[in-house]
């Protein structure tokens, strides 16, 4: 069983659009989850509601504090809304949408690549649309050793 | 230099249109994230503009002043001079209104400074189009 305990599950988005020079490519870190084999299956569940920003690179001006939290609240009341995000029989819930997802696991890293509009999920965007998050975000998990 | 020309249509006529324009009040708040600070006379007041990039954001503050007008051809030319708040940079344009019909043409030149024009000077272009096409929305509504 995998969990916040023994491994790292973080999501990475990255900046889209004309002015994606202005923006930061974000590191967000899930802090509820937990993840189990049954059968050689994987079976995971994610509280959407404990998604937090902890890192962003580039944009014209550094990523403060107050910014990471405001990013994280608008993933939480604007984005997921508290929805439930789980993975079994190699399908991804998010949003309210079941969809297939590959996850590819190698025993210390995991990846999975999700296309937010898959999900009925509109890739949030500012500057009159001219800066936007990129549609796919990376999920990663890594476990800690020891 | 950044120079932009958009148009834009109120469905009123051109007597209703020159008047709103001039209006500093109600014409500054059709910019998105503007507001009037003070209004200093008819055709001059401190105001600020607040581009907001998700979670960041950058103010520019300082004045909008009708600096040349003609009121028989129905042209009037606005100077908004402001700075970045929190840097050292600045935007500055003279926008050109040109009322006839039931809308006009809007001519903007523009010369910013600072952490915005690091993003270069076509991206710069870019997103000032998107504005002002934005407040060609808002003015449709004025």
């Amino acid at each position: 069983m995998y969990g916040p305990e023994n491994a790292e599950l973080t999501v990475h988005t990255k900046r889209g659009g004309a002015a994606a020079k202005a923006g930061h490519d974000l590191t967000i870190l899930v802090e509820r989850w937990n993840a189990t084999y049954e059968g050689g299956d994987l079976v995971f569940e994610a509280d959407s509601r404990s998604l937090r920003v902890i890192d962003g690179s580039g944009g014209i001006t550094s990523l403060g504090d107050a910014e990471k939290a405001a990013i994280s609240e608008t993933i939480d009341e604007e984005v997921l809304k508290g929805t439930p995000i789980t993975y079994r029989g190699g399908e991804l819930t998010l949003n309210g949408v079941t969809r297939p997802v590959a996850f590819t696991f190698d025993g210390t890293e995991g990846r999975a690549a999700v296309k937010q509009t898959d999900f009925k999920i509109k890739p949030y965007s500012a500057l009159f649309g001219t800066l936007k998050v990129a549609d796919v975000v990376e999920v990663k998990v890594r476990t800690r050793n020891g | 230099m950044v120079e932009l020309n958009h148009s834009f249509s109120t469905g009123k006529d051109t007597d209703y249109n020159w008047d709103a324009v001039l209006d500093l009040d109600r014409l500054i708040p059709c910019v998105e994230g503007g507001k009037v600070l003070e209004r200093e006379s008819d055709e001059k007041a401190k105001a600020e503009i607040k581009v907001k990039m998700g979670a960041m954001s950058m103010t520019f503050r300082g004045t909008v002043e009708v600096t040349s007008r003609d009121d028989a051809a129905k042209t009037a030319v606005f100077a908004v001079r402001s700075k970045d708040t929190g840097g050292s940079g600045y935007a500055n344009a003279d926008v050109t209104f040109d009322i006839s019909g039931d809308g006009g043409a809007i001519n903007t030149q523009a010369k910013i400074s600072g952490k915005a024009a690091s993003m270069g000077e076509g991206v710069v272009q870019t997103v000032l189009d998107a504005m002002i096409k934005d407040f060609t929305t808002k003015l449709a509504k004025i």
